[in-house]
């Protein structure tokens, strides 16, 4: 790799969260000025929904980064916050919290994601790298997350049922900007979505175990030998995912009322079109990406109808990685400066 | 003695690329390993470090058995490895690699030791908020020792840190090293740079096919034919 292009490389970092604000503003501005309301109110719930994708695809792609592989129980994690919150509200456990009881609800929720994503970790990578050495060298971490997804949803099926339940949210207020309906929970939404994700970006850019989560990343062998015990680490990056994870299925719940087994189905998939949209292993990327599918899918809903989504978004995709491979923020080389 | 090897065996599977080797290396002295490519030398260094598991022998160091500790617990009883190809993180900033260079420490002067090492090195200090890709050949090998000398070492190991580069570069490199030592800190040197390596080292081991085949004072093994011969031979 040539000086030049690293130091591209390092602005094009530099700039892209300026070009990602940007974007956005223009695609309200742009949205407003030609298609009216409708199509602005469209805009704003693209961007809900985005943030949203946009959370649980830096999930996977923070895992991808520091280990290598596509960590599919994330949309368990997701959904596992939204039902265990549900049962308990339905339940009657949390009837002492008052009217505050649908937020306790959520809080338990991201907590059991967070809980369950250290069980995965310590059931695939810790096992794994007691057995074999170097878990990040098999295909098994991928092979059990998977196992781990259809386990977790088939528990839940079995605990709660298949059908969609409804989490009813005490709570509606709406805003009016510039004549558009913009609901509170949704501003809230998008704000803590990105309050999350730029925690983790600061977490990783400005801390010592985010300088030691990115030398992992690049090369586990250099942070080995740098004093970095690496399987210390690890459990941290199943942390943050379940938090991410839980964190964007509270979201989720509160925004659109529905909870089932399979609600992570769906967000899983459209939050890899996401990460792949921008970029595998790049914070960015993620973010970009989630919003720009999130704004494909209320747009699409919009211009030709519910059955189009999955066209456009994978359409989406699969034009913009045969114009660029590497996605719209992704870095040359995997493993190298990827975050 | 600061280091002390004992019948050390590294294996591959069925490749044995140490095979009970014994070395020692004193407070404030250089040793050099030498020998052709292949010959075990860099399988040696990481067994010290632990980053290598051995399959049999004892290492000590500074008089406590470290033979089954992992690499962090050695880095933190200051043994320091700078590694083959330098292993800069090149997605980190050049001061970022020597944050990560105190990662094991967490007394309060970490500060001031960045700030010497960038007295040391001037290259490093005016690029210092730069991606580490940036860096030259020499560039990079200077931040690999700030690096390492970040972690306090008792011992710095060196993995051919003259590899790639130019003879001025060369030169320099070897001029440092002969500072380190002056000042007090204890050296493990691995090189195919025989003759300068011999030139800064008190004492000489030349390894072939994992064991040791020659060994002693630096200045007998310079004119030393079965030397050459050694480079020649191998397998
Ligand atoms: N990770 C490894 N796996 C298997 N064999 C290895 C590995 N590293 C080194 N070897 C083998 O061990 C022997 C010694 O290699 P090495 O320690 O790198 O020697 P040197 O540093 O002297 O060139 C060689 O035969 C090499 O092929
Ligand atoms: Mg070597």
């Amino acid at each position: 790799m040539s000086d030049s292009t690293d130091i591209a490389v390092a602005r094009m970092r530099l700039r892209a969260p300026v070009i990602a604000v940007v974007v956005t503003l223009v695609m309200i501005a742009l949205g407003i000025a030609l298609g009216g309301k409708v199509i602005a109110h469209q805009v704003v719930s693209g961007l809900l929904l985005g943030s949203i994708y946009m959370t649980v695809a830096v999930a996977f792609t923070l895992t991808i980064g520091v280990l290598n592989f596509l960590n599919f129980t994330i949309p368990t994690l997701f959904m596992l916050t939204g039902m265990a919150a549900w049962g308990l509200l339905s339940g009657g456990y949390l009837t002492l919290a008052g009217r505050g009881a649908w937020l306790v609800a959520l809080a338990v929720g991201v907590v059991a994601a967070v809980a369950a994503s250290l069980l995965v970790e310590r059931f695939t990578f810790r096992y794994l790298k007691m057995k074999h050495g170097d878990a990040t060298e098999h295909a098994i971490p991928l092979v059990s997350s998977l196992g781990f997804l259809i386990i977790f949803e088939n528990l839940v099926l079995i605990a709660m049922g298949s059908d969609s339940q409804r989490f009813a949210v005490p709570f509606r207020a709406d805003l009016h900007v510039a004549g558009i309906v913009v609901g509170v929970p949704q501003l809230v939404s998008c704000a803590m979505a990105v309050a999350v994700v730029a925690a983790l970006s600061f977490v990783l850019k400005r801390t010592k175990i985010g300088r030691a989560l990115r030398t992992i990343a690049e090369n586990p062998d250099t942070a080995s030998l740098l004093g970095v015990d690496v399987g210390r680490v690890v459990p941290v990056v199943f942390i943050l995912t379940g938090l991410l994870s839980g964190v964007a299925g509270a979201l989720f719940t509160v925004n659109y009322g529905d909870v089932s087994p399979f609600m992570g189905d769906n967000v899983g998939t459209k939050a890899i079109a996401a990460m792949v949209l921008g970029g595998v292993g790049s914070i960015w990327g993620a973010i970009a990406g989630g919003l720009v599918v999130g704004l494909a899918e209320t747009l699409s809903i919009q211009f030709f109808g519910g059955d189009s989504v999955a066209m456009t978004v994978w359409g989406l995709v699969l034009v913009i990685i045969v114009l660029r491979p590497k996605g719209l923020f992704g870095v040359a080389a995997i493993g190298k400066g990827k975050m | 003695m600061l280091l002390e090897v004992a019948n050390l065996d590294v294996r591959y599977g069925r490749n044995h690329a140490v095979k009970g080797l014994n070395l020692s290396v004193a407070a404030d002295e250089l040793v050099t390993v030498l020998g052709s490519n292949g010959a075990g030398k860099t399988s040696l260094l990481r067994a010290i470090q632990g980053l290598t598991p051995c399959a049999s022998g004892t290492i000590r160091f500074a008089g406590e058995d470290i033979t089954r500790l992992s690499p962090p617990e050695r880095l933190r009883r200051n043994l320091v490895l700078v590694p083959e190809g330098r292993q800069i993180v090149i997605g980190l900033t050049v001061h970022e690699n020597l944050q990560m260079g105190a990662y094991c420490r967490a007394d309060a002067a970490v500060q001031q030791d960045v700030d010497a090492i960038y007295d040391r090195f001037p290259n490093l200090a005016a690029r210092r908020k730069m991606p580490a890709s940036v860096l030259s050949g020499g560039e990079q090998q200077m931040l690999a020792i700030g690096r390492a000398l970040l972690a306090r070492p008792k011992l710095m190991m060196l993995d051919e840190p003259s590899l790639g580069l130019s003879p001025l570069l060369v030169e320099r490199l070897f001029e440092l090293i002969a500072g380190l030592r002056n000042e007090g800190l204890a050296i493990l040197l691995v090189e195919q740079n025989t003759h300068m390596a011999l030139e800064v080292a008190s004492r000489g081991l030349v390894m072939e096919l994992g064991g040791v085949v020659l060994e002693g004072a630096a200045d007998l093994l310079r004119d030393d034919e079965r030397l050459a011969a050694a480079y020649l031979g191998g397998h």
